[in-house]
């Protein structure tokens, strides 16, 4: 009995270029396997954004578009908006980078919460702008390395990271808020859980869902891949908690 | 009798499913892959294997492709 094989909404002989052991490709494989199980691939129209999160399209079997960097919360509202107009409504759902959700794109993606847009956003936070060579994020934690923070971040200069869910959580029309991370197969099977109950919420039209995926960098922390795994278990859920911040799906 | 199926050509070798396996059973091979390291390859002489299909959740790449249990 074949118990695993590769979800149907992966594009067939696609190969993923991320770098070896990025949690990216465990993302998009979670994220195809919740299209296939809630039988959304033909009505499915995904918006990536700039950063390494922008391969999605190559990947993914449904329709995608680039939107320009920070504003893919926009773009799909506006998609969102149109379909619902022509009385064909889609599911439409944004996959951004942390520095493209939470730094250039911070005030679409929290007014597209403010005004409640039934759509989906899931941030892959990996704490630094991965595809452009590890420079500080918004969501760097504090004392970390990158190329422009070579001393380690300071709240002096730099001031705090981001606490994208919880921030996110605070928005009146959210109704979904959550943080998952991708180090151990618990973890991955709590972030599918977590992730299918986001795109339901968009499915029963309830309103604005988000995700935030801890996803380890190896080629800019300079660490293993299995010593990004343990950064994260030890020392970024610490900082980022992982929990459910708001869930008024069952009201 | 399960066992697994993994593309060598998708392999980065990042060996993350060498830590997961409950038996040690994927073991670095002889072939050099993309990254210019050895992939792994699926060995199971006792035929240990019960289909538990954790390397294949862990695998950031999709490189085993199949998991059959019996």
């Amino acid at each position: 009995m074949q118990v695993y094989s590769i979800p149907k909404s992966i594009k067939k002989d696609s190969k993923f270029t991320f770098c070896k052991g990025c949690d990216h490709g465990v993302a998009i494989k979670l994220i195809a396997e919740i299209i296939d199980e809630l039988n959304l691939k033909d009505d499915t129209i995904a918006v990536s954004s700039s950063g390494c999160s922008v391969l999605l399209y190559n990947f993914l079997d449904v329709d995608c578009l680039e939107a320009p960097h920070g504003r893919a919360c926009a773009v799909a509202t506006g998609i969102k908006r149109a379909h619902k107009a022509r009385k064909d409504d889609k599911f439409v759902f944004t996959y951004q980078g942390d520095g493209d959700f939470a730094s250039i794109g911070l005030g679409e993606s929290m007014h597209s919460a403010l005004r409640g847009e039934n759509i989906t956003a899931i941030c892959i936070n990996n704490t630094n702008y991965g595809m452009t060579g590890g420079q500080m994020g918004p969501t760097s934690t504090m004392g970390q390395y990158t190329t422009t923070s070579p001393l380690g971040r300071n709240k002096e200069y730099h001031g705090f990271p981001i606490k994208t869910a919880e921030q996110i959580a605070l928005c009146d029309g959210t109704q979904f808020s959550a943080r998952v991370a991708l180090y151990d197969i618990k973890n991955i099977l709590r972030a599918k859980k977590i992730i299918k109950k986001a795109f339901e919420c968009q499915k029963n039209n309830k309103g604005f869902s988000f995700v935030e995926i801890l996803s380890s960098c190896p080629t800019n922390w300079k660490l293993s891949p299995q010593d990004s795994h343990t950064k994260i278990k030890d020392e970024l859920t610490k900082i980022y908690p992982l929990d459910i911040f708001k869930d008024t799906t069952n009201d | 009798m399960s066992y697994i199926k993994i593309d060598k050509d998708k392999c980065k070798s990042c060996y993350l499913c060498m830590d997961v396996c409950p038996y040690k059973l994927i073991k670095k091979s002889n072939n050099i892959g993309t990254t210019g390291e050895y992939t792994v390859e699926f060995s199971d002489s006792e035929k240990k294997c019960i289909g538990c299909a954790q390397c294949a959740i862990v695998c950031p790449e999709i490189a085993i492709i199949e998991v059959n249990r019996e």
